[in-house]
């Protein structure tokens, strides 16, 4: 919050800048300072996302040992892409959703559960007496999607922090000039 | 219903092989709407480039989505498509390949 405050700050400086050499030496110092603090920011939010993707990564192979044994129990095609609906099933909702909040000027997402009637089971796609694997398979799955959202959030701060860093960049190069 | 819905959350599409959807629909991301539109492809060996393109570009037209998900390999395929996407919603993750079969 008080990062975007010193950039709102030095852009309204822009408007009314005095020619005073000493003013400008010192949005300077400052624009420089804030410089390296967002380049510093933008590689920890560089190693978070690595870190989300190694943790996505590891969750869809957990999963998908799970699903290979559900299709060992049931057989080849009981957990294919035979068994989800498609476009000529009746339409219903998913049940997991992603919604918008803005967070210091950053549009960020968080996992909600749809409360709509026409959700169904996935589940119920594969059998009524499913193996033990498929629910497990299901619960890491769901995981993963908090995981994924997480991602996508830390790509969205990736994202509005360069922005920043190429407006900075633009003002202090405008200062030099 | 459906507008209340579309109100309170945005859905999560995922393009990819058949463990990643079948594994991310049983998640329960997976939607067929009023119009009977996926959010939802599997991608195999005979599925061509083109329709991948065409499927990632309804995705992002539609206003309803937040996230894309799409597999290393499949976004490989569409690299120019996805690269000339540059708003930042919806968002496009990349999964890893993953190694259980390799």
């Amino acid at each position: 919050m008080e990062r975007g405050k010193t950039i709102e700050k030095l852009f309204w400086r822009i408007a009314g800048r005095s020619s005073s050499p000493l003013d400008v030496q010192s949005d300077l110092d400052t624009a420089c300072n804030l410089l390296d603090k967002l380049v510093l920011r933008q590689l920890h939010l560089m190693e978070e996302k690595i870190q989300c993707e190694l943790n996505i990564q590891s969750s869809i192979n957990n999963g998908s040992i799970h699903l290979a044994k559900s299709r060992y129990i049931m057989g080849q095609s009981s957990v294919s892409i035979t068994r989800l609906p498609t476009e000529s099933s009746p339409d219903f909702a998913a049940s997991t959703l992603c919604e918008t909040t803005e967070e210091d000027g950053v549009k960020q997402l968080q996992v909600v559960e749809n409360t709509a009637e026409n959700t169904v089971n996935p589940l119920r796609w594969f059998g009524v007496l499913v193996p033990q694997n498929l629910h497990k398979a299901q619960g890491i799955f769901q995981n993963t999607i908090n995981f994924v959202v997480e991602c996508a959030n830390v790509q969205l701060q990736i994202q509005n922090n360069f922005k920043n860093i190429e407006c900075l960049k633009k003002y202090k190069s405008l200062l030099q000039s | 219903m459906a507008l209340h819905a579309a109100m309170k959350g945005k859905l999560i599409s995922v393009i990819g092989d058949e463990d990643t959807c079948v594994g991310f629909l049983l998640g329960g991301i997976g939607e067929i709407n009023k119009n009977r539109h996926p959010n939802f492809m599997v991608v195999d060996k005979n599925t061509a480039v083109s329709e991948i393109e065409d499927c990632f570009k309804r995705f992002i037209k539609r206003d309803d989505i937040d996230i894309i998900l799409i597999n290393q390999n499949v976004a490989e395929l569409i690299r120019h498509v996805i690269d000339s996407h540059v708003a930042p919603v919806p968002a496009g993750m990349f999964n890893p390949e993953d190694l259980v079969r390799n």
